[in-house]
């Protein structure tokens, strides 16, 4: 698996391009979260669909998708939307956009007695979304190989989700969760680039 | 069977009903939405042959039935996901515009899910249902949509061959089917 040093070197380097005004789309940098998505991708397994969103970099390194392919499509301007049937990766840059499909590949796996599963990566904002409480009780309630990981930065774009949502709910049991204090702005850098 | 003397000559149904039958033959295919295992509305009249097993009766979440229909798509299915009217498919837009017709420009043709997606303009007669329940959108969808294709059936001849293309077209591009509740009683 790829190690937190090559997380860690990965975004830097797309930093660096992108200060160059080189990548013609937004990025969404990853950091400070490596040693909980390691740990967690240590149960994901290379047969499993992976659900990301615009934050993906970090999930699709560890997923096993090549650094020069997704190099190559940051590059491309397509940070946004990594996709790969090869890597079983899907991302939706719409909130909660990726969660209804995820519960269909669950669907597709258990009908085919398959053994994989679907992990669907999601953020503290997503979590309080109607859609997110549907699909979990669907996955629940028909025992569908989907796990949900709430990734918890406390901020939707910038807007604190418990300033905007008045109270957080409680997470579930069932439900992988983990906390982390962003290091990048939501999309950029934080520096000013020409483009 | 439909018989054609009891029923004046009417095919609409009946062709739906042929076309159901025909796309259940393909082993990917599996029938989801709301009313599709229990009556309530015309497109579960032409889903009584069908198998149970080939069946996914589901909650109102028109949202999340659309994205369960590409995700099953993605893993080889063909889903035929109902939507009894198509007031309510406005509900499903999100994964409609934003997720079944963007995903394959989206992954470079990585991703190419079928969906074949069957709505209704809701009958007027011999009972109106009302602003929210007979509303015809397709000029918008036709509009709006640009990888799903869009077709109204108004000519009974053209059920079959309709469906038979959205099964086996080789691009694997996604359809949205819209029938007429009341062509059912007149044509």
């Amino acid at each position: 698996m790829i190690t937190k040093k090559k997380l860690i070197d990965f975004e830097l380097d797309v930093k660096k391009i992108y200060e160059k005004g080189l990548i013609k789309g937004p990025i969404h940098l990853s950091g400070n979260n490596e040693n909980e998505l390691i740990k967690i991708f240590k149960s994901i397994k290379k047969n499993d669909w992976v659900i990301s969103n615009w934050r993906n970099h970090y999930h699709a390194l560890l997923h096993g998708i090549p650094i020069r392919i997704l190099r190559k499509k940051i590059l491309d301007g397509k940070s946004m939307s990594i996709n790969s049937k090869k890597y079983k990766f899907y991302s939706s840059s719409i909130v909660s956009g990726g969660i209804p499909i995820g519960v269909g590949l669950g669907m597709a796996l258990k009908r085919k007695k398959s053994k994989s599963k679907v992990f669907i990566f999601l953020g503290d904002m997503a979590y309080e979304t109607g859609i997110f409480h549907e699909a979990y009780k669907y996955v629940k309630n028909f025992k569908l190989p989907v796990k949900f990981i709430v990734e918890d930065n406390g901020l939707s774009t910038n807007t604190p989700t418990k300033k905007a949502w008045g109270k957080l709910s409680k997470i579930k049991k069932d439900i992988r969760y983990y906390k982390y204090k962003r290091i990048f702005p939501h999309h950029g850098t934080g520096s000013w680039v020409l483009f | 069977m439909i018989n054609l003397k009891k029923n004046k000559g009417l095919k609409y149904k009946s062709e739906l009903i042929r076309s159901m039958n025909y796309l259940s033959k393909n082993k990917n295919v599996i029938f989801l939405g709301q009313s599709v295992s229990y009556s309530g509305n015309a497109i579960f009249n032409t889903l009584k042959d069908i198998p149970e097993d080939k069946k996914i009766e589901l909650p109102v979440f028109e949202e999340l039935q659309m994205g369960m229909s590409i995700g099953l798509a993605l893993e080889g299915f063909i889903p035929i996901t109902c939507y009894p009217r198509f007031d309510f498919l406005l509900l499903a837009m999100n994964q409609l515009v934003n997720h079944l017709d963007k995903i394959r420009v989206m992954s470079d043709l990585d991703f190419k899910p079928k969906v074949i997606i069957r709505t209704s303009v809701g009958s007027k007669k011999p009972l109106n249902g009302g602003p929210q329940h007979t509303q015809n959108y397709t000029s918008i969808f036709k509009k709006i949509l640009t990888e799903v294709e869009v077709v109204y059936l108004s000519d009974p001849d053209l059920i079959y061959s309709t469906f038979k293309k959205a099964l086996n077209r080789r691009d694997n591009k996604s359809s949205l089917i819209i029938e007429n509740g009341d062509f059912y009683n007149v044509k």
